[in-house]
């Protein structure tokens, strides 16, 4: 089993590194992610939310709803981590005034 | 402040690195719009400096924040954020639309950086109590366990 | 060309890293190896152009470096 398991993942690692070369360098204007709306962030961002970090523009502003939304989840794990660990106290508490 | 708290190492690393580590986290939140930074790193760096006062002083540090009020801290952050995007709903404007926010202001993109940094204080707030937080319930619970 | 040097150096420590996470025995060994993959692949996010990036994983490395020496210590498990 062990063996299947390597030879899978050296197959896998081969074709992955077989590949590198189709990838599109670094920074490269002509590559397709950076010819859809890339340009006309990098165009209007200083003009329409008056910050001059691009990221910061579009994080906060272009895409705020997203951000609401990871702001949520970080609230809701932190929530559900003390709800489980609390959890344990009291029972723990229970136990403890039990003996 | 002329107590010793342990050795060298701990005397010098809470005089030294905490304050600079908060300040530092201020630093970075107001000034993410025109540097890297922004709101998730500095909460993240705020509760690093909390963190490391409450590792070096135990539960009775100075800039101690308690497992509950942390609690209420992280949804108070989450409600900044969402009321900074219902504002704009009352004053005729989308949600999320800080054009329309009620603040005195010249210029279009003056609303829109102050909209920014209304919601970056809530993702700060909401960013540093949850990581304060989740470490209060894990030290917690090994309390009771011993 | 110097560039690439550094880049494919820095690569090559991020594989060795990873594959040291893997193999040691000691827990706390592990998490303190995650912390130096960390900081690897902040300084490969510098090379490419994305300081947000970079800064974010230098302070959640530290962040979550913390939280495994804290657990560790919590679980009264430090080696074997």
């Amino acid at each position: 089993m062990r063996m299947i398991g390597t030879i899978v993942l050296v197959i896998i690692t081969t074709l992955f590194c077989l590949n590198v070369d189709a990838l599109p360098t670094i920074g490269d204007i002509n590559s397709a992610p950076n010819q859809h709306i890339t340009p006309t962030y990098i165009e209007h961002c200083q003009h329409d939310t008056g910050s001059p970090n691009i990221v910061t523009g579009v994080l906060a502003d272009y895409r705020g709803f997203d951000t609401l939304g990871e702001t949520s989840v970080m609230f809701v794990a932190g929530i559900t981590t003390v709800l489980i660990l609390r959890e344990n106290r009291k029972k723990a508490e229970k136990g403890g005034a039990k003996k | 402040m002329t107590k010793r708290f342990g050795g060298i190492v701990l005397d010098i690393s809470f005089r030294v690195l905490v304050p600079f580590t908060l300040v530092y986290g201020i630093y970075i939140l107001t000034h993410g719009e025109f540097s890297p930074g922004g709101g998730f790193q500095a909460g993240a760096l705020l509760a690093a400096g909390i963190v490391l006062s409450r590792l070096i002083q135990g539960r009775s540090a100075g800039f101690n924040i308690s497992g509950e009020h942390a609690v209420i801290w992280a949804g108070v952050g989450t409600f900044i954020y969402a009321l900074t995007g219902f504002l704009p709903l009352f004053f005729g404007g989308n949600f999320l639309d800080y054009s329309f926010l009620p603040f005195p202001a010249e210029e279009l993109h003056e609303l829109h950086a102050m909209g920014i940094l209304l919601i970056e204080i809530g993702v700060t707030i909401c960013v540093m109590m949850t990581i304060i937080d989740i470490l209060d319930a894990v030290t917690e619970r090994a309390d009771i366990d011993d | 060309m110097q560039i690439l040097i550094i880049e494919a150096a820095l690569l090559l420590f991020l594989i060795f890293t990873t594959v040291c996470i893997l193999c040691v025995k000691d827990i706390l060994a592990a998490a303190i190896i995650y912390c130096a993959f960390s900081f690897c692949a902040v300084l490969l996010y510098f090379m490419m152009g994305s300081p947000d990036v970079a800064f974010t994983e230098a302070v959640i490395g530290v962040v979550s470096t913390i939280y495994f020496v804290v657990a560790l210590k919590n679980m009264n498990r430090w080696c074997k």
